[in-house]
């Protein structure tokens, strides 16, 4: 459980978090979205107790980070895979950090296990692949087997294989009833892994939803066209949905399924030329909830 | 904390760097051996008229600044190592009270540079008596009951340099940064000591770590340091930065 409640954080002149609340539950796999530069590595830093917050708070489990005894049996963070030092191996790294909350070698053989660099333990991790390293960072988080995960955007850098590999991973560590907070700023990778989304820009709250209803808010009905416009539209109103003429020249339905369209017109022997759904791709509904909040747009190179 | 101890102790001993930590160790005792050894062959070179000439510093007075250096630039990367790297966030995540991890840091430097300074210090002696013999040469020549507090007091004075490192690093975060202080302290300031006006010059020559070793062990009288005095001061040399990096790390975003 994670609660981020009223959580300012500001740099000199800049706010990065600014009034930001929300909580994550166990179970599920929840989604932490924004453009670059929104605050979601600050969020995360703050909930790690990294940076002291301006003002406002982040829990995990109802506790200031700073709080928690032994936290990596608690909590467990990837932020930034590449923090390794080079000349050590990717044994001795996991090691040096189990040590320090009472894990013990063991532990560390069985996480190199579950990702996959059990056959690479004893090599230098300055060598390692970025795939390489996200695993190992991932590794870590999972040292002392934490209930609460924070992964701060685990799948750059990853090829496909590697994508679907933490995708999987995510939602198991998510049905065995553990927390699991997933940065990035794709929503096409979280629309395949989270099932709640928190989406922030500018350090303030967009919105905190489901996958499920982002995708019903930004359903635009479907397009109809048919020769037969007038009377399809009446037996379509008489079913229940809302009809109006589309600026293109169909109908714009909404409120029923593409099917029952096709079912109503059929039995009604209309023709249809075209039915299109038009609900917005996530990632459209994204970029739309975002926009305003985008930092760094690339403008016209030519000026 | 015996965890946190563990962990800092496996971080050093995982790291290449800390052998060829220990090969300069081994160079050092090397490097006094030759000039004791070339000191020898001069002198018995020489026409016994001419040998009361031979003068200047001995070959132990190369080694106490040699191993102050190596072991201050050891503290140094101890820690600004973990800042280069990014691995001071998940040092501290996994710590999140922060100073146990520089408690630790401080007890393992201090104990590996002990150890180091020790051993190279008494194999140098050994090698430096060895070569020089009975000849009236500059270096480490009278009673072992005269010259084993010396010894110790300079291991003290490594063990300083080491935790000033320490100290310096945590608190510039900066390995460039912290290396200076350390060269500053130790190279720098001393030269300073002859442009200063007496009695200027001489109180500062005192407490500076290159003139604490003798006063510690009370092998020269001075009527501005005495021994526990001098210790005293080599202790601020540590515990200053190191006080001042305990607050800094607690209170600073990491
Ligand atoms: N240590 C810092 N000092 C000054 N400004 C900072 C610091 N850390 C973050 N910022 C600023 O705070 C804002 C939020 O940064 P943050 O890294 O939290 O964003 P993010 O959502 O993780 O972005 P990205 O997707 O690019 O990783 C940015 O404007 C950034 O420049
Ligand atoms: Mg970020």
């Amino acid at each position: 459980m994670i609660e981020v409640k009223e959580l300012s954080k500001r740099y000199g002149g800049t706010s990065a978090v600014d009034g930001l609340s929300f909580s994550v539950g166990p179970g599920r796999v929840t989604g932490f979205l924004g453009p670059n530069g929104a605050g979601k590595t600050t969020t995360m830093r703050v909930l790690l107790g990294l940076d002291a917050p301006t003002s406002g708070e982040a829990l995990v489990d109802g506790l200031r980070y700073a709080r928690i005894r032994r936290p990596m049996l608690r909590v467990g963070a990837l932020l930034d895979a590449g923090a390794l030092h080079g000349g050590r191996s990717a044994f001795d790294h996991l090691l040096c950090l189990a040590r320090t909350n009472g894990i013990g070698a063991r532990r560390v053989a069985e996480v190199l296990e579950q990702v996959g660099l059990a056959g690479v333990a004893r090599k230098r991790a300055g060598g390692f692949s970025l795939g390489m390293k996200q695993r190992l960072g991932i590794a870590a988080a999972l040292l002392g087997d934490p209930g609460v995960l924070l992964f701060d955007e685990p799948v750059n850098g990853l090829d496909p294989d590697g994508v679907r590999w933490i995708r999987e991973l995510m939602r198991s560590l998510a049905a065995e009833g553990r927390t699991v907070l997933l940065s990035s700023h794709l929503m096409s990778e979280m629309e395949l892994t989270a099932d709640r989304l928190v989406v922030i820009g500018r350090g303030r709250l967009i919105c905190d939803t489901t996958v499920r209803d982002l995708a019903a808010r930004f359903d635009r009905g479907v397009l109809v066209r048919s020769p037969r416009a007038a009377e399809l539209a009446e037996v379509l109103t008489g079913a229940g949905a809302a009809v109006a003429p589309d600026p293109s020249g169909g109908l714009a339905v909404t409120g029923v399924d593409v099917s029952v369209i096709g079912d109503l017109a059929a039995r009604h022997a209309l023709p249809i030329h075209e039915a299109t759904p038009r609900s917005a791709s996530l990632e459209e509904a994204y970029m739309e909830l975002t926009a305003g909040s985008v930092e760094h747009r690339a403008h016209g190179s030519a000026r | 904390m015996t965890g946190v101890l563990g962990a800092e102790w496996a971080k050093i001993r995982s790291v290449r760097s800390s052998r060829y930590g220990l090969l300069a160790a081994v160079a050092v005792v090397l490097l006094a051996a030759l000039v004791a050894w070339n000191g020898a062959r001069i002198w018995d070179g020489l026409p016994p008229g001419e040998r009361g000439s031979l003068s200047g510093a001995g070959p132990m007075e190369l080694v106490a600044p040699l191993l102050q250096l190596g072991a201050g630039v050891f503290g140094v990367l101890v820690v600004t190592s973990e800042y280069a790297t990014g691995t001071i966030r998940s040092s501290l995540v996994a710590v999140p009270r922060r100073w146990p991890v520089l408690a630790a840091k401080a007890a393992v430097v201090a104990a590996v540079s002990l150890a180091a300074g020790l051993v190279v210090l008494a194999a140098s002696f050994a090698a430096v008596r060895t070569f020089i013999g009975d000849r009236p040469l500059p270096g480490p020549t009278g009673p072992p009951g005269e010259e084993v507090p010396v010894l110790a007091a300079t291991a003290l004075t490594v063990v300083a340099a080491a935790l000033f490192g320490l100290g310096s690093g945590a608190v510039l975060r900066s390995t460039a940064g912290a290396v200076a202080a350390v060269a500053v302290l130790l190279f720098v300031l001393p030269p300073f000591t002859f442009l200063l006006p007496e009695p200027w010059g001489g109180r500062m020559a005192a407490v500076l770590p290159s003139g604490l070793a003798v006063r510690i062990a009370g092998a020269v009288p001075d009527p501005v340091l005495s021994p526990p005095a001098a210790l005293a001061v080599l202790a601020a040399y540590a515990a200053v930065p190191l006080g001042a990096a305990a607050v800094m790390i607690t209170r600073r975003d990491a």
